[in-house]
């Protein structure tokens, strides 16, 4: 008897499907040998049920809760670098609330002192006080120039706007997730995003757009107890065949669990996010 | 052995120099409870002049025709302000100096907006001062500023003075489809010294604004109370039709709107009227990268183009040197009393195209506006470009051509031409 065993996966959610096609009929003879080939495949699905036994759905929540509480506040400097050296750095103040609510403030340099965004779900608001009112922008813009744009700065959470269309983890030490976006109004169409097995921390994203181009990678690294059971990357470099040469690098400070009301994000206070800084 | 401290020590500096790099402490960063910013903005100018237009015999009615002018401007704003708690005192003032070869005039500071804010939580706030308000989702002109001074369609950012007015915002977020609701409440009084710009009655000048985040979409309901002004309502919206696509419109209504028009002789006429205008525009983000914002405004209380050329057919007429003196005091007056204000005309058509760092230019930004007066075919144009690279510092140079036949709009400005390069500072 010959069969063809093996498994076959598909995309998000990740499911996989066993399939064990019988051929035909042998001799008693070739029994045994059809048993011994049948452990083999079984020795052989081992890994491939390992693979089905990750949960890339809940895997991707337990990294976005190991990134950040779901409500939180933190200090964010960017630093673009160019590649004479030169540097411009710019300081943010974020407050995040549940799934879907974000905003920042510019906290440096002086030029941009007072900006602030909004994000609602997939609305997404700038306010500029020399303009003095919230304009709609969209999530691929960039607002500080250099590599980061607003997707970056502005980001959810991973499980919220991508679904796991794979897993790997035939790495030792990693799980590679292939994640792609819920929807078109997320900036980035697909994510490879290496995740640090133990850690449950992402090591390194490629962001790709929906034609395949690589966009940018991110690279998560310096993981910091910042107290309060917060313990992840501090910094997050970054580099993008779009702008060769240059980085750009996100270092994370004052991560902290904070509840905030739920008029905070909303546009008559994007002029007064101020206040909440203590 | 030499080698091997070169390398450890070229290794030390190399360590250092990265420790240097990423070190972030958010305790630098603690909110302060007084704060002073501003910016120093050295601006350069060179108009290209109609010498023998009407409106430069209006602006320099004692000098002869000339054809280029060279200017520079020196603008300081100076922005304080007070934390203190759920107490906030700010103040913004603005000083300049204005050089050219016609003239030299210096603005001393002048509180462009000031006051004090209580919130009694993130939903309850209370004002009182100098404010800005700006209402309306058009980019470069709105029809529902109802308490506020005209925007500069060439410069839509440019910051503007406030009227002295009270208010309350009450915001609160819900679930569901209706997100967000908000209530605004001004008064806005006047009394012929407080908001003489805005009027000279005895007045409290009443005006809210409603504001929902409904269906994923801006809605904003806005009425101003019948006083100095003429009571008028509008609502405004806007929308992500798509991650690249946002689209808004604006419709206002005002009631007993004064409409004045002069004839080629001088003859005012001024009606009363109940007047609409309406708004359209988009703002689309293209593959490469380029920002379109398209506007179609209508005004239905501007001058059409006929009521136009009659006006600056009288301007031409008043203004030559052989006109009494009675007939040039009045078309001083009528420039002064709204005549000349900015985008007069009933119809008008923007459009600009920018791009965040164009060519790999990074930092540095590209844009071309159009403005046109869609009745009388006359426009004015304007490519730009910006330079944000050096912290602190934003630069800009813009040139702007003006072109339209006579007796229309942008065919009878002041200038033909302008250069402007630009550099801010700010601290």
């Amino acid at each position: 008897m010959s069969r063809i065993s093996g498994v076959r996966c598909g995309s998000a959610p990740p499911t996989c499907t066993f399939f064990n096609y019988q051929i035909g009929l042998t001799n008693f003879q070739n029994s045994i040998m059809i048993t011994l080939k049948n452990i083999a495949s079984l020795a052989l699905l081992i890994p491939a049920l390992a693979f089905a036994a990750v949960d890339g759905v809940a895997l991707l929540k337990k990294i976005d809760r190991n990134l950040e509480p779901e409500s939180y506040e933190s200090y964010r400097k960017l630093i673009n670098i160019e590649p004479n050296g030169d540097k411009k750095e710019f300081v943010l103040y974020t407050v995040k609330k549940g799934k879907d609510k974000m905003a920042s403030l510019f906290l440096q340099p002086a030029s941009d002192k007072g900006r602030s965004t909004l994000r609602q779900g997939d609305n997404m608001w700038m306010y500029l006080p020399s303009v003095g009112k919230p304009v709609r922008i969209t999530s691929l813009q960039s607002v500080t120039g250099g590599v980061f744009n607003n997707a970056d700065i502005m980001r959810l959470e991973y499980a919220v706007e991508y679904d796991v269309a794979a897993v790997d983890e035939s790495d030792a030490k990693l799980i590679t997730l292939q994640l792609k976006a819920k929807t078109g109004e997320v900036a980035y169409d697909k994510l490879t995003m290496k995740v640090d097995k133990k850690l449950s921390l992402p090591l390194e994203i490629k962001a790709y757009a929906s034609s395949g181009m690589l966009l940018k990678t991110l690279y998560f690294k310096d993981i910091k107890d910042f107290g309060g059971g917060i313990k992840r990357p501090a910094t997050i470099e970054t580099d993008s065949p779009l702008y060769k040469d240059f980085k750009s690098v996100m270092l994370y400070s004052g991560l902290k669990k904070r509840d905030v009301p739920d008029e905070v994000f909303t546009q008559g206070y994007m002029a007064r996010i101020e206040e909440l800084r203590k | 052995m030499k080698t091997l401290l070169l390398a450890a020590a070229l290794a030390a500096v190399a360590a250092s120099v990265a420790a240097e790099e990423f070190t972030f402490d958010a305790a630098e960063f603690e909110k302060k409870p007084f704060e002073l910013n501003g910016y120093v903005e050295p601006k350069l100018e060179l108009l290209g002049l109609r010498g023998d237009s009407a409106a430069y015999r209006l602006a320099y009615p004692t000098e002869a025709a000339r054809a280029t002018l060279a200017r520079s401007t020196l603008t300081l704003e100076l922005e304080g302000k007070a934390n203190l708690g759920d107490w906030v005192f700010d103040a913004r003032a603005q000083a300049s100096q204005v050089d050219d070869a016609l003239t030299s005039r210096s603005n001393a500071l002048v509180v462009q907006e000031g006051g004090v804010r209580y919130s009694a939580g993130p939903g309850l706030t209370l004002d009182l001062g100098k404010r800005v308000t700006r209402w309306g989702k058009g980019y470069a002109l709105t029809t529902v500023g109802f308490v506020e001074r005209p925007k500069d369609a060439t410069d839509p950012t440019a910051s503007r003075e406030g009227f002295v007015m009270a208010s309350v915002d009450w915001t609160r977020s819900l679930p569901g489809s209706v997100s967000a609701i908000s209530f605004t409440g001004i008064l806005l009084p006047t009394d012929g010294v407080t908001n003489a710009d805005f009027g000279r009655t005895n007045d409290l000048n009443p005006a809210a604004k409603l504001y929902l985040l409904a269906w994923d979409t801006d809605i904003d309901l806005m009425w101003r109370g019948a006083g100095a002004k003429t009571e008028a309502w509008g609502v405004d919206f806007s929308r992500n039709l798509a991650s690249n696509l946002e689209v808004h419109g604006e419709w206002a209504r005002q009631r007993n709107a004064t409409h004045t028009a002069v004839n080629a002789n001088g003859a005012v006429s001024s009606t009363l009227q109940d007047s609409t205008a309406w708004l359209v525009g988009l703002r689309y983000l293209t593959q490469a990268e380029v920002t379109w914002v398209a506007e179609w405004v209508h005004n239905g209380n501007g001058q059409t183009d006929s009521e136009w050329a009659s006006y600056q057919s009288f301007l031409s007429t008043a203004t030559q040197p052989v006109a009494s003196a009675a007939l040039t005091a009045k078309a001083q007056t009528l420039a002064l009393s709204g005549m000349n204000r900015p985008n007069p005309g009933q119809d008008y058509l923007y459009v600009k195209a920018s791009a965040s760092e164009p060519w790999g230019w990074v930092y540095g930004s590209a844009a071309v506006s159009l403005m046109a007066n869609v009745q009388d075919h006359s426009w004015q144009i304007t490519p730009e470009l910006g330079y944000t690279g050096w912290t602190g510092w934003d630069m800009r140079a813009r040139l702007s051509v003006l072109r339209g036949a006579a007796l229309t709009e942008f065919g009878e400005k002041l200038a033909s031409n302008k250069l402007e390069l630009t550099t801010r500072y700010s601290f």
